[in-house]
């Protein structure tokens, strides 16, 4: 047993895909759709979803613009994204601490 | 979630943080570019030297070049970084470090030899002391030891133009333009060609 209380964990980045995307936009100021979509191999429309709920919870910012009639869209950590992947980071660290005490 | 998963999630966001932070910043064409710059500048102006042209005439040419190379490279780093996917810290630090560097060089090169500050023949020395400085951090930020070594042969190369000051010193940081400049941005694009998103 652990003393994990799952409310404690955040559920908007607690999902194997919104984890790798925060953890990528927290490495780099700022990506596009493409650059994440390479790094973490997700598809398109998988990804679109997941970078949906991150901007509805402001994890994200989003910046759409046509270059060369293109849509480009780009996305950037924003401060309660970082303040939340910090969290959710030391959750981890805690859990880990916690368990190898025992 | 038990330790296992933790550690697990915790490796993989580790490796996605140190995959994206380590994205080559610099393909080298900036090496390339005005190292083929200086370089015409320099011979050019050795020629000018040995043919007893003007000091003026000498400054004109560097301006004008300095100029055209400037604003060239403006509007080819604005296409550059219209393409790019991503905007990097490590890239932002670079631009600026570069920036920086090149207005102190214009303003050592220009402002210094307009004022008579001093003789035109420490300009060299005096710029590859800076140019020693912006490697060796460049190379840090791009966490390449090979890039901060070449910042020693800038240095040498310093010491020496300074203790044996002559009108082949032209001709002498010509060469190191080539040895330390030109080659590390060839080293650099061939890198970045082989894999534009690699880590070094």
């Amino acid at each position: 047993m652990t003393d994990f209380n799952y409310l404690e964990i955040d559920d908007v980045i607690h999902s194997r895909i919104r984890t790798a995307i925060m953890a990528v936009l927290i490495s780099v100021d700022e990506a596009e759709f493409t650059f994440i979509r390479e790094k973490i191999n997700a598809t398109d429309g998988n990804l679109s979803v997941h970078l949906k709920k991150l901007e509805e919870h402001k994890y994200i910012s989003v910046t759409k613009k046509f270059i060369e009639r293109k849509p480009v869209t780009r996305y950037k950590i924003t401060k309660t994204g970082r303040n939340a992947f910090e969290d959710y980071i030391k959750k981890l660290e805690s859990i880990i601490r916690s368990n190898s005490k025992k | 979630m038990n330790t296992l998963q933790s550690e697990t999630e915790l490796k993989v966001i580790k490796k996605i943080m140190e995959d994206s932070r380590n994205i080559i910043a610099d393909n080298g064409w900036h090496y390339i570019y005005w190292g083929a710059a200086v370089t015409i500048g320099l011979i050019s102006n050795y020629v000018m030297v040995l043919s007893d042209i003007n000091i003026n005439s000498q400054g004109l040419l560097w301006f004008i070049l300095m100029t055209c190379t400037w604003v060239t490279e403006v509007i080819i780093e604005k296409r550059i970084s219209r393409d790019k996917t991503e905007k990097t810290f490590a890239g932002e630090l670079l631009g600026t470090l570069w920036f920086a560097a090149g207005i102190t060089m214009f303003i050592f090169g220009f402002i210094g030899t307009i004022t008579k500050a001093y003789s035109p023949l420490y300009i060299c020395p005096v710029i590859s002391t800076m140019l020693g400085t912006a490697y060796i951090i460049s190379g840090a930020i791009q966490q390449a030891k090979w890039l901060q070594i070449v910042s020693i042969g800038w240095w040498s190369g310093a010491i020496y133009t300074f203790l044996f000051p002559s009108i082949h010193t032209l001709l002498i940081f010509a060469l190191m333009i080539i040895c330390f400049q030109i080659t590390p941005g060839i080293i650099l694009y061939r890198k970045w060609k082989r894999n534009p998103l690699a880590v070094f």
